[in-house]
């Protein structure tokens, strides 16, 4: 089969599953004892589908990218659960394997642009080096040239500016480039970690715009990470929340931000200021996230948890389906009031 | 479960302004630092490295400790004309050793020409060939522990001296020599950096050139004809080294750590509250500095050992006695390609160099994995 | 680029006039006058010291004897006749041993940059395995080293012990009686030879990177460049007369340029793991990492690339170890160079030598960080491309 020059996904037909996490535990054994970053968490992602998810810093969101990619520290142990792509365990594969599969299948916007490119290269030759690699027929200087030239005009950049070195870009370039670096093989998945966070608000939007846009049109499957809550409704249609290295609550993004079943999603929520819904009081989320080396028992909310109970102290609350794609690993779900709501 | 709910206050809570005030400033920055001490200490400990290069300072600290009392005790009763063998320079062993006269000397321990041994004599008839003759050592002697009259635990130079007195001395020296360089450099190179940064501006770009400059001097060629024109002891040498490094790159390195303290918020805020230039420099920005300072030290220690060890084994400077002296010696008396057979001349002091500047060199990487935690592991 | 060098450059040769003035300012400070020392030397005739009074200005005011002193050290290029062997001209003293103390620095700082650059990227790679560690304590031992005692103990292996190499010496005499050409000649046509690869090279190479756009052709020309001018350089050694003497000058540096190669290599591989290890925690080697770059391709193209700008400017505060590591090289070697003409002017209060020699070290050691500066230009493009 030919492969055409058109940047698209290489994604299959709109809704099927393609990307599915299951039971993930991923520990990182340190000095003082093994931190589990990442708990049993399980979601899927389907095909031309953005998804998201939230947490605080350190509750595993970025460890669970790391693993789909397997770019995990060596210190780290996957223990159990799977990696599916379109069917296949990515967990089960050999580095060698796992190496192609990379930026081909599933590529990355790193957080902090800033620092993901290499000072002493052209952009438009590390972009071309994904390509080298990944692109299934050897294309010519010049189709190489004229893919990135596409890429650009795709991100909003003046072509030209592949010339460039990195430290000639501003930082919204540099994200720019980014995404273009990303859909440069026509992957699968894009995964954006933290995609704007080192950007300026006005920049952050318009940013955020372009890659709402690029993944409508060319039905690209997004994975987005970020602590920011904001980022997550602007730009996804279904949500996770994380907390201390667990999925708490899963659900389309509209239905947790209007009815969050979980206390800690709620608190999350009050504490975020909302300029389109109506003006309300912010509640701080109090108390630390906790150490990771040592969780806390049953539930991990419960010690900042307004409604923990014994129950929530003894027993692990498990993942369960509350309403329509909408479930929620609480006691008390019921219990959670219901807030005004963040207009979409 | 309403405890659970209660922000961790502790701190707050147990706070007391009369405890404040009754507790002196110095004993709250003893146990400050003594907190800050343990938890760098715990880090530096991580470094086995480190640890390593703190053993070795400590062992040539005992040989330094050791000579005074080795002198004063077991060494004082060995007179030999009226001076004491162990002397470090006035010192020497005349031992006696039979010797065999022969034409060509392969030995030079048991063997003599005869034109030394013509010299050794009465001078009056030439020796023949195969007698032997009493020689005074005027070889080195092989490390003798008991038996004679005086032990050489490492044998003798070639001038009879003690080789072990002469190894102790010389960590004495080098201990010296280390420290007035090291503080010279250190304590310039931090008013240098800090007054650079500071000021910034004409200051600055002075302070800086200047540096430039001295980075640029090549240090040994230029010492060697210091010492050719000037008559150049330990201390006077320790201060020149001191402050020829200390005005180039640990200047240089130490502004750049200033200019991040000068940048901070609490500089402005000593500002605002009325503290003067040099109050901020000397209370503010110096302390911030300081481990910085620490860590070059080290590496001070072990260039300035190097330098002196280097000019002395080039024979250019008028220092009683050290370790390059020794190599000097061995070297200029032509053991130099003798290599492991007169293995005391050379190794002890060699290896006591090397030893000295690695112990400094690996307790100053090791306080670098403390001060600069990119360097760590995780 | 061309602005930064310019200013580099412009920086440098200040430097130089005030390092000229500070030598002027040492020979003013030395304990009792010039004029005395050589009044009072009887080993030079009177005629000699007429020539002397009048050429260093002594009557004339200081402000005077500095400009004198600068002019006949820069354009004039008189730097005074020896004392201790007179008449000679301190500068044909000096240029004739230049050559010999460049080919040392040289040929050492590259082989130990190189090596040292290699092994430095490979042990940071191998963090933690038994290579890594006894690596790590080889260099350190090298680096700490007491230098001179360790060039004895390598001139007592290599000379005397194993017999392999000549002791010490620039030539071995008996080789050269009756032959055509003198050392020096001989000497100065290898540096040239050498200088000719380089330069050849170096223009290939951007005739080459003009020519094509594509990387992967641009690195095989590069290769091919460099192994025919190589070839080339081989076969005119060949067939050139002079092979048994230039034979019996490289047999006479091998021990000491592998001697000062050890210890500024141990220095380089231990600045290269840290930079490295530095390098390797960047966010650029995770995205690396992300877009499937095989592991050689990240440590060499991608950490190793970067890693070289601080190993760079370390090798610039490096050079004085270097320096002081060839003046002893040359004293232990016997090699006719620079810093043996300083030890020797020394000993034998040969001031005039003596501070010919030291200026000449410090062009060298200036012009050595001139090129470590535009070498960091050419390698960091924010440099190269703003500067």
């Amino acid at each position: 089969m030919a492969q055409t020059l058109e940047i698209e996904s290489r994604g299959g037909k709109a809704g099927t599953p393609l990307l599915e996490v299951q039971n993930l535990v991923m520990h990182y054994g340190t000095k003082e004892g093994d931190v589990s970053a990442v708990e049993d968490v399980t979601f899927t992602l389907n095909n031309g589908e953005a998804i998201g998810l939230v947490g605080e810093s350190g509750c595993g969101k970025t460890s669970i990218a790391l693993t789909l990619l397997r770019l995990l520290p060596d210190n780290s142990v996957v223990k159990s659960g799977d990696v599916r792509l379109d069917g296949e365990s990515l967990i089960g594969l050999d580095e060698e394997q796992m190496r192609r599969r990379r930026w081909r299948d599933i590529s990355m916007v790193f957080q902090g642009a800033m620092n993901s490119w290499n000072p002493v290269y052209r952009i438009g030759d590390q972009i071309r080096e994904a390509l080298r690699l990944h692109w299934p027929e050897t294309l010519t200087y010049q189709e190489e040239t004229e893919r990135i030239a596409a890429l650009f005009e795709l991100v909003g950049l003046n072509p030209a500016t592949m010339e460039r070195y990195p430290h000639e870009f501003s930082g919204g370039m540099r994200q720019r480039a980014v995404i273009a670096m990303a859909l440069s093989c026509n992957p699968k998945v894009i995964i954006a970690d933290e995609p704007t966070t080192a950007l300026d608000v006005i920049v952050q939007d318009q940013i955020l715009r372009e890659l709402k846009k690029i993944q409508k049109e060319l039905g690209m499957s997004i994975i987005y990470i970020s602590h920011d809550i904001a980022v997550i409704a602007e730009v996804t249609e279904r949500m996770g929340v994380m907390y201390a290295g667990k999925l708490v609550e899963l659900g389309s993004t509209i239905e947790v931000f209007h009815r969050p079943k979980h206390p800690y999603s709620y608190l999350l929520l009050k504490s975020t200021p909302s300029i389109t819904g109506p003006r309300r009081k912010l509640a701080p989320l109090e108390g630390e996230p906790p150490n990771l080396i040592e969780p806390p028992s049953g539930c991990r909310f419960h010690p900042r948890c307004p409604f923990a109970t014994q129950q929530c102290i003894d027993e692990d609350p498990p993942l369960t389906t509350v309403g329509e794609g909408h479930s929620v690993a609480c006691w008390h779900w019921q219990e959670v009031p219901e807030i005004g709501g963040l207009q979409k | 479960m309403a405890d659970t709910l209660t922000p961790p206050t502790g701190e707050l809570e147990n706070f007391d302004p009369q405890r404040v005030v009754e507790e002196p400033l110095w004993r709250v920055r003893l146990r400050l630092g003594w907190r800050s001490f343990r938890r760098n200490w715990a880090l530096f400990n991580d470094n086995k490295m480190g640890v390593v290069g703190l053993a070795i300072i400590a062992l040539f600290g005992l040989m330094a400790l050791a000579h005074p009392i080795l002198m004063a005790t077991i060494w004082s009763n060995h007179l030999e004309g009226g001076k004491n063998v162990y002397d470090i320079r006035a010192g020497a062993d005349s031992i006696i050793v039979t010797k065999t006269i022969v034409e060509e000397v392969t030995d030079p321990l048991t063997e003599i020409s005869q034109i030394e041994a013509m010299f050794l004599g009465t001078g009056v008839n030439i020796p023949e060939i195969g007698d032997t003759i009493e020689s005074p050592l005027a070889n080195p002697a092989p490390p003798v522990f008991s038996g004679v009259k005086h032990p050489h635990i490492l044998g003798t130079d070639p001038f009879g001296g003690d080789v072990f007195s002469q190894l102790l001395f010389g960590a004495r020296a080098a201990f010296l020599l280390g420290a007035i360089a090291a503080i010279s450099s250190v304590a310039l190179a931090t008013l240098v950096g800090t007054i650079s940064a500071y000021f910034g501006g004409v200051i600055d770009t002075l302070l800086m050139r200047l540096a430039d400059l001295v980075i640029l001097i090549p240090l040994l060629p230029l010492l060697i004809v210091v010492s050719g024109f000037w008559n150049v002891e330990l201390t006077m040498l320790g201060i020149l080294i001191g402050i020829l490094s200390g005005l180039g790159g640990t200047a240089i390195i130490l502004k750049s750590q200033a200019l991040s303290v000068k940048v901070k918020p609490f500089i402005d805020a000593a500002r605002i509250a009325g503290g003067g230039h040099w109050r901020i420099i000397t209370r503010h920005i110096i302390p911030n500095v300081l481990p910085l300072s620490f860590l070059y030290m080290m590496f001070a220690v072990t260039g300035a050992i190097f330098t002196e060890a280097a000019l002395s084994f080039l024979g250019l400077l008028n220092i009683q006695q050290s370790w390059g002296i020794m190599i000097n010696i061995a070297h200029t008396q032509g053991y130099t390609l003798e290599g492991f057979d007169v293995w005391w001349l050379m190794f002890p002091a060699g290896l006591a160099i090397t030893l000295f500047s690695a112990g400094f060199f690996l307790v100053g990487r090791a306080m670098d994995e403390v001060v600069n935690p990119r360097l760590r592991k995780r | 680029m061309v602005k930064y060098i310019a200013k580099r450059f412009g920086q440098i040769f200040i430097l130089f006039y005030v390092f000229l003035a500070l030598l002027f300012l040492l020979l003013d400070l030395q304990p009792g006058d010039i004029s005395q020392q050589f009044v009072g030397n009887p080993n030079i005739p009177p005629e000699a010291k007429v020539i002397m009074v009048r050429q260093l200005g002594l009557d004339q005011p200081k402000i005077v004897q500095l400009g004198h002193h600068l002019w006949n050290y820069s354009f004039g290029m008189d730097m005074g006749v020896s004392w201790s062997s007179y008449p000679r001209e301190v500068a044909d003293i000096l240029f004739t041993a230049l050559p010999r103390t460049v080919f040392l620095f040289l040929t050492a700082t590259v082989l130990s940059f190189w090596l040292g650059f290699y092994t430095g990227k490979l042990v940071a790679w191998r963090r933690g395995t038994v290579v890594e560690k006894s690596v790590m304590v080889t260099s350190i031992f090298f680096w700490t080293v007491f230098y001179p005692w360790f060039a004895i103990l390598m001139l007592w292996f290599f000379a005397s012990q194993l017999g392999w190499f000549p002791i010490g010496k620039f030539i071995t005499v008996e080789t050269w009686i009756g032959s055509p050409f003198s050392a020096d000649s001989v000497f100065i046509l290898m540096l040239t030879s050498i200088a000719a690869v380089t330069l050849v090279y170096g223009i290939l190479r951007l005739v080459i990177d003009r020519s094509t756009d594509d990387p992967r052709s641009r690195q095989n020309l590069h290769r091919i460049a460099l192994w025919s001018l190589i070839a080339v350089a081989t076969v005119f050694w060949a067939f050139n007369s002079r092979r048994t003497y230039a034979m019996d000058i490289l047999w006479h540096t091998v021990v000491p340029v592998l001697t000062l190669t050890l210890v500024n290599f141990a220095g380089t591989t231990l600045l290269t793991r840290s930079s490295m290890l530095e390098t390797l925690r960047e966010d650029y080697i995770l995205t690396a990492r992300a877009k499937g770059v095989p592991e050689s391709t990240i440590r060499d193209r991608h950490a190793a690339r970067n890693a070289m700008l601080p190993v760079t400017t370390s090798l610039v505060l490096q050079l004085a170890v270097v320096i002081a590591g060839g003046v002893i090289t040359e004293q232990i070697f016997s090699w006719p160079g620079l810093g043996r003409a300083l030890l020797g002017a020394i000993t034998a209060e040969d001031i005039p030598v003596a501070m010919g020699a030291l200026a000449l070290i410090g062009v060298l050691s200036l012009l050595a960080h001139l090129v470590a500066d535009i070498t960091y230009a050419f390698l960091d493009p924010r440099i190269r491309v703003q500067g």
